[in-house]
């Protein structure tokens, strides 16, 4: 087919028949910009100017004291531009994409857009299904796209203009070549495809579309800005069809989409997550397998990145790639198990050498995050799917990992630890013995009297506690709330278990002891609460079991014990854990208020049903752009200065 | 050979002061005459450019070489790479003579370069030999170096005869001191070889390479140190040398026995004068690992020579060493010794142990675990009965004075009795020569095996008593400890010495023991009762271990005592509760179980229904492999006593079985409190829910034991081994089964999967065109700000360079003009 022509990164541009309007007059935009023009360039283009004209008198001056200097001038500059010419050519050889294309487009060059030309040809595309009107229109919109870049194609007048010609095409373009295609479905899907190619204008227009295809893709890794962005990314989210009709601009329109995904903010991401999900799924699945592996690769070093962690954007990313993956389950969890014989690889190193480096590699975020990553693929399909051997390995790490670090430095990472631990025994609905992690963490706070608290620290953004925190009360506070928590939550697990009586009674002991020690009162208060609700349980079920005659054989009947009870959530325990879960999201919503750092807890709400809920994106993100600074692209800065 | 070129080297002539400056206007000089042919003949402007253009750059080379060279020699000290430089410097000109201005030529340049080259590649081999690190050499090179720039400047000041000589002698110091420690090496060499070839001849050489080994040159010792060691390794004799008395040399002997003599003695006292080399110099911090080395492979070599009481001494004291390195060395070298007693009959063995017993004595039980652990390799030949120790003692010690009378006595007997003297003598003689031979070749009789074997005990135990009694001493692993956790090294390897030798323990001390043992293994329950401080912490593993302690040395005296356990029992009861993984040993725990509960012969089936309950419960709460490890325990308590299989079945109101307390107590401190056979084990339904598939069988198959019928189960895994496994898996991660088998069936099948994130959003609707509108022009604008600013910048920086060429515009015609 025409893949050898795709990779060609040859042309975009489209010759155009004269048979449609060319140039209107130009009607002077200017009074209109410079109403808007406010920005630092524009100050710094005045003053340069200004320099400029003194230098540039001071030239003439010299210039015609001394004609004979004058001619050295130019011998100079002549030789100096030569070396010049080479330079750029060596530099730009590979970042541009256009640069044969420059000699035969430059007689375009002169051709000036104005708005009332565009208005036409959106006209004439609009209504007559022109196509040579449209033809000019994608050249233009070309031009749009790599407008700042390199002054190829036709100039654009002002702004009004440069937008009309984005936003029309941008919107229109999926009606405008499915009208002109013939393309009966909206719906894009691998057998649209093949009605694509079979169609009969297909072969006429194709060079139009991939025009479009290349032009839309320069202008998503040009432009910076989050607006332009994801209104670029919502749109081009209908026309995907003719992208997957260029296979190797598909590749490079996947890398962009998610690098989108990865950097960008909230609405962007969410446009970009849903651009690559639609791929993902509706495509062929070979797609599927580049978007995982690039997704995974993109929320491996963003989180290397990130080390002052957005939590919430990550735990966005990961919602999403858990979802990704959720595609095809039986494809991911081939690259989870991989990945975590990875992660269990570098444990294990770790365990063995003790080496500083490896520690650092274990308790990073990168680590954290894919162990997050694959707890949430597991519990999100462990119910659908057969994922024991993957379940059972992530349990192991995680139980490694917990114990590979006792020190209280690392409680955070421990809770962490705690927390998956927790996650996954709810959804596999299976044991996970977890208490004495949890008793330890509380055991260790007793009887360190800790000094004035200094700032307040939110455990979710570290693994490694900063060591003035160490004796702080906030963190003692912190990590005996969340190991009260953890322990509730286990508890509430098996709360209707017929061995709960048992279950309970080396907690209980030690809990006992911590409630002995704890001098602080507030926590004396809280373990004494715990113990009051378990001992209560306790008795419930103990009172509940002696009154079955079924033996510990007969798993129906044990199954089947105080099923009812737990349905209705109105059994005492429940309803602890549920003031507890509350608690917890009020004071995290406390804190949220005096630290500076976002926090997400009400995740820990999700845990109690472990049904997952949809992840609703927050849509209604403040934007706060700042246009200016955001379209300072890296080159052209280093450029300009 | 270099020195001699060097004698010969003349004195560079300094190059002729060419300035730069100069030669760009003679430059433009012959440029200008070109233009103006007229003012000159064209056959002198030939010359002189050609000549001036030829010369000056020579004379340039010239100068760069004498530079280079100063430098070179500098650098040379600091980094050894100027080879590359080197082979640079040598430009194929200098090969050449070479005619200066004033007409004269140089041949000498070209013997000169090749002679610094020399130099530098020596200085690089010697600095590069490795252990060549001493102080006087740095010093000598210090002064070097002051001195090399001294000569530089000196030469600077065209004072050109000396510092050449200088530097000349400076170099040739450096290479006599590298010539002098190369020629030592060589020596050492050669008298090693020489000696291992034919030592008898060549014993002399040893005191050679003795002396050479007293060098101050840090290097030279150590290599010395180590050809000796070599040397007396290879030459020392099967036999322990005996320095014949005064007597004996005033005999008359034949010339070989003479030098066999003068071999023995002469190697002897060699080898005196090394021992005590090595054991002085093990003191200094330079040569500790080297001595230490020599020391331990002299001990393991030849334990049998003389001189071992210093070498044990040095080795045993450095047992705890802080020095990782010399303490595994030292530790090895004793082990070795314990298992290889043929070669010095387990008389080093003693005093080994003597001397460890010392050394726990004088560090009052503050040392490294390790100096405790090599008893552990001791072995002991339960044949030999100890009670007869003291008769075969008592009887060694008759025979050996007896042989010395005989020894002493021949010359006063009477003459009337001579023959039957004679034939007294003759098989006195050959008694004698016998004993001599079972000395010499160290085939004891049993006598002497079990002297020796009952003094090593005896050492061993009071150093084992002594750490016991010190670890009851209350108070004191407060006050003395290093650091807090390990106020107690050596308790562990201790304990487990005890175990290992319990079965030789004598029975009087066995009722003390137990009570010790007793002691420690309620220390923790005391310090919670009473105040922290009063007594001494024990870690849970090191109280568990008490309880192994206490029996196995029950079980290996076939419970000849009377003693009851039970206490120990309790105590484990509830020391199962105060486990925490990660802080102790889960091994020691496994092994409590193994030991204490699979192993016992005790049934008690309160006790074990108790157990049981407790391990159950246990199990609950902590990781797969420990829980693995009590479900074994489990299984084999059950298996032992069928009537706890009860605990299986919810008989209603406890059964038939259920003892004086009808209910279950959780949190009783004894088991037989407990009232555990009227618990029912539930807790095998929530392990069946066990991540762990292992646990999970296991706990399946526990409840489908039967009461009714009494089938014997068998299970080969003890529970330290079910824990070992399951840990070690946890390190490594070999999941259980295959992965592939546990491939991805998909139990449900749903094809269209609903974008969950993000889908509920609208956001076609979200965003805003006019706000895109906005965003856009702004973007546009600003793009064509950047445009704008980068075409005046550009335009701007042209006319800028343009105005500074002006400033070389007229530099360059005020010198045309000039």
């Amino acid at each position: 087919m025409d893949e050898v022509a795709d990779a060609s990164d040859s042309d975009g541009y489209l010759t155009e028949d004269s048979g449609c309007p060319d140039a209107g007059e130009s009607e002077t935009g200017k009074t209109l910009e410079d109403e808007i023009a406010s920005s630092t360039y524009s100050a710094q283009n005045e003053k340069i100017h200004a320099d400029l004209a003194i230098q540039k008198k001071k030239l003439d001056r010299l210039k015609k004291k001394d004609p004979e200097f004058s001619k050295f001038l130019e011998s100079f500059n002549n030789s100096a531009e030569t070396f010049k010419n080479e330079d750029e050519y060596s530099d730009e050889g590979d970042s541009s994409d256009q640069e044969q294309g420059d000699n035969d487009l430059n007689k375009d060059k002169g051709k000036l857009l104005t708005n009332s030309v565009i208005n036409t040809w959106c006209q004439m595309v609009k209504e007559d299904h022109s196509q040579s009107a449209l033809i000019s229109l994608l050249n233009a919109y070309r031009s749009a796209c790599h407008y700042g870049t390199e002054s190829i194609g036709h100039t654009i007048e002002n702004s009004e203009t440069f937008c009309n010609i984005l936003l029309f095409t941008l919107s229109n373009a999926n009606d405008i070549f499915r009208g002109l295609l013939k393309m009966s479905s909206l719906k894009s899907t691998k057998e649209t495809l093949q009605e694509l190619k079979k169609a009969a204008t297909w072969n006429s227009l194709k060079p139009l579309v991939k025009s479009f295809v290349r032009s839309t893709l320069f202008l998503l890794n040009q432009v910076t800005n989050t607006d332009i962005l994801t209104f670029a990314m919502t749109r081009l989210r209908a026309c995907l069809i003719f992208f997957l009709a260029f296979p190797s601009l598909m590749q490079r329109f996947i890398k962009a989409t998610v690098h989108l995904w990865a950097t960008g903010e909230r609405p962007l991401s969410s446009a970009s997550y849903l651009v690559t999900w639609d791929i993902a799924a509706m495509f062929s699945s070979n797609y599927l397998d580049t978007c995982l592996s690039k997704v995974l690769v993109a929320f491996v070093s963003r989180s290397g990145v990130t080390e002052i962690v957005d939590i919430k954007h990550m735990q966005f990313l990961r919602d999403c790639i858990v979802e990704l993956c959720s595609i095809d389950v039986q494809k991911s969890s081939i690259k989870a198990v991989a990945s975590i014989s990875q992660l269990a690889k570098l444990y294990s190193w770790g365990v063995q050498t003790k080496k500083k480096e490896a520690v650092r590699k274990i308790c990073s975020w990168e680590y954290v995050n894919c162990v997050d990553l694959w707890v949430r693929f597991i519990s999100a399909n462990i119910s659908d799917y057969d994922l024991q051997s993957l379940f059972f390995m992530t349990i192991q790490l995680i139980n490694g990992l917990a114990y590979m670090f006792p020190g209280p430095r690392y409680f955070p990472l421990r809770l962490k630890c705690i927390g998956w631990l927790n996650y996954l025994a709810h959804s596999g609905r299976s044991f996970i013995p977890l208490a004495s992690l949890v008793l330890d963490i509380l055991e260790y706070n007793i009887g360190k009297e800790g000094r004035k608290a200094q700032n307040a620290i939110n455990i979710a953004s570290v693994l490694k506690l900063p060591k003035q925190y160490i004796k702080s009360k906030s963190f003692q506070d912190e990590c005996f709330h969340s190991a009260i928590e953890q322990l509730a939550l286990h508890f509430a697990q098996w709360s209707h278990h017929i061995c709960f009586p048992d279950l309970a009674t080396i907690p209980l002991i030690r809990l006992r002891k911590i409630h002995e020690i704890t001098t602080i009162e507030s926590l004396r208060r809280m373990v004494k609460r715990l113990i009051d609700q378990v001992e209560q349980n306790v008795d419930f079920v103990q009172k509940k079991r002696d009154e079955v005659s079924f033996s510990p054989h007969d798993h129906q009947s044990v199954d089947s014990f105080l099923q009812l009870e737990k349905s209705s959530l109105n059994a005492p325990f429940t309803q602890y854990y549920r003031s507890v879960l509350e608690k917890a999201a009020e004071r995290n919503l406390h804190k949220c208020g005096k630290i500076s750092l976002p926090k997400q807890r009400n995740l820990k709400r999700n845990r109690t049903e472990p049904r997952k809920e949809p992840v609703a994106a927050e849509v209604d993100h403040p934007m706060v752009e700042n246009g200016v600074a955001d379209a300072k692209r890296k080159k052209r800065v280093t450029k300009v200065q | 050979m270099g020195k001699k070129k060097q004698k010969l080297v003349l004195p560079p002539e300094l190059p002729p002061e060419v300035p730069e400056e100069e030669v760009e206007v003679s430059d433009e000089d012959v440029q200008f005459v070109k233009e103006n042919l007229e003012y000159a003949g064209f056959v002198s402007n030939l010359d002189t450019h050609s000549i001036t253009k030829h010369v000056t750059r020579v004379a340039d080379a010239n100068e760069e070489a004498l530079e280079s060279l100063y430098e070179k020699r500098l650098r040379k000290k600091l980094e050894n790479k100027e080879k590359e430089q080197n082979a640079l410097e040598v430009d194929p000109v200098d090969a050449l003579p070479v005619k200066t201005l004033d007409g004269q030529l140089y041949y000498r340049r070209v013997t000169k370069e090749p002679k610094a080259e020399e130099e530098s590649k020596e200085g690089e081999s010697i600095s590069k030999d490795p252990g060549l690190v001493k102080l006087t050499k740095a010093e000598k090179r210090a002064k070097h170096k002051k001195l090399r720039k001294e000569a530089k400047k000196q030469a600077k000041e065209e004072v050109q005869q000396t510092p050449q000589a200088e530097v000349l002698d400076e170099v040739k110091k450096d290479l006599t001191a590298e010539e002098a420690s190369e020629s030592k090496k060589y020596k050492l060499a050669e008298l090693g070889t020489a000696l291992l070839a034919d030592p008898e001849s060549n014993i002399k050489h040893i005191k050679e390479m003795l002396e050479i080994s007293k060098d101050g040159d840090a290097a030279i010792v150590i290599l010395g140190l180590k050809s000796l060691l070599a040397v007396f390794k290879d030459i020392i004799p099967g036999y322990r040398i005996r320095l014949p008395t005064e007597k004996e040399q005033e005999m008359k002997v034949s010339k070989a026995v003479k030098k066999m003599r003068f071999y023995e003695s002469t190697l002897l006292s060699a080898y005196k004068a090394y021992v005590q080399k090595l054991v002085a110099l093990q003191q200094q911090p330079v040569y500790k690992r080297v001595a230490v080395r020599c020391l331990c492979t002299l001990l393991a070599a030849v334990p049998h020579f003389n001189f071992r009481e210093s070498l044990l001494a040095a080795v045993v004291k450095n047992i705890s060493s802080d020095d990782d390195v010399v303490r595994k060395l030292c530790c090895e070298t004793v082990m070795s010794l314990f298992s290889n007693e043929g070669k010095h009959g387990g008389e080093a063995t003693v005093e080994a142990v003597k001397m460890i017993a010392e050394l726990v004595k004088a560090h009052n039980c503050q040392l490294h675990p390790d100096s405790v652990e090599v008893l552990l390799s001791l072995s002991f030949d339960e044949d030999l009965g100890k009670p007869e120790n003291p008769d075969a003692d008592s009887r060694t010690k008759n025979k050996k004075s007896k042989k010395r009378k005989g020894l002493d006595e021949p010359n006063h007997i009477p003459d009337n009795e001579r023959k039957k003297i004679r034939k007294e003598m003759i098989s006195k003689t050959r008694e004698e020569v016998s004993a001599d031979f079972k000395a010499a070749s160290y085939a004891q009789d049993p006598q002497e095996r079990r002297r020796v074997q009952s003094e090593t005990l005896s050492a061993v135990f009071q150093t084992f008593f002594r750490i016991l009694k010190h670890a009851m001493q209350p108070g004191l692993g407060a006050n003395t400890a290093p650091g807090a956790s390990g106020s107690h090294p050596l308790l562990a390897p201790c304990l487990n010495g005890i175990g290992k030798f319990s079965h030789l323990i004598d029975l009087d001390f066995m009722a003390d023991l137990m009570r010790c043992l007793r002691k420690l293994a309620g220390s923790g329950i005391q310090s919670v009762d009473l105040s922290e401080n009063s007594s001494c912490q024990l870690t849970v593993s090191e109280r568990l271990r008490c309880c192994i302690v206490a029996f196995k040395v029950m079980k290996n005296n076939l419970d000849a005592l009377n003693i009851d356990l039970q206490e120990f029992l309790v105590q484990f009861y509830n020391l199962i509760l105060e486990y925490h993984p990660g802080r102790d040993q889960g091994e020691v725990l496994a092994e409590a179980f193994k030991i204490m509960l699979c192993d016992d012969r005790q049934h008690d089936m309160q006790r074990a229904a108790a157990f049981i309950k407790r391990l159950a419960t246990f199990s609950l709460c902590f990781g797969s492999a420990e829980s693995m490890a009590a479900l074994v325990s489990v299984k084999h308590l059950l298996q032992k006593n069928v009537k706890c299989r009860n605990l299986l079945e919810n008989d209603a109101g406890g059964g038939s079985v259920a003892g004086a307390i009808a209910k279950y107590q959780p949190y009783a401190t004894d088991p037989n409190r407990s009232g555990a056979l009227a618990s029912v084990l539930w807790e095998l339904n929530l392990l069946m829910k066990h991540y762990h598939p292992a646990v999970c069988s296991i706990a399946s198959s526990i409840s489908t034991m039967n009461t009714s019928n009494n089938q014997v189960y068998h299970s080969h895994v003890s529970p330290l081994q079910a824990y070992m496994e399951l840990s070690q898996e946890n390190k490594s991660f070999t999941a259980p089964g295959d992965i592939k088998r546990a491939s991805n069936k998909r139990k449900r099948g749903n094809d269209t999967l609903p974008v969950k994130i993000g889908s509920d959003l609208n956001l076609m609707d979200q965003v805003d065109e006019n706000e895109v509108r906005k965003k856009l022009a702004e973007h546009f604008l600003l793009l064509r700000d950047i445009q704008e600013n980068e075409k005046l910048r550009s335009e701007l920086d042209r006319t800028t360079l343009a105005l500074n060429l002006y400033e070389h515009y007229k530099k360059q015609k005020k010198r045309k003009t000039r």
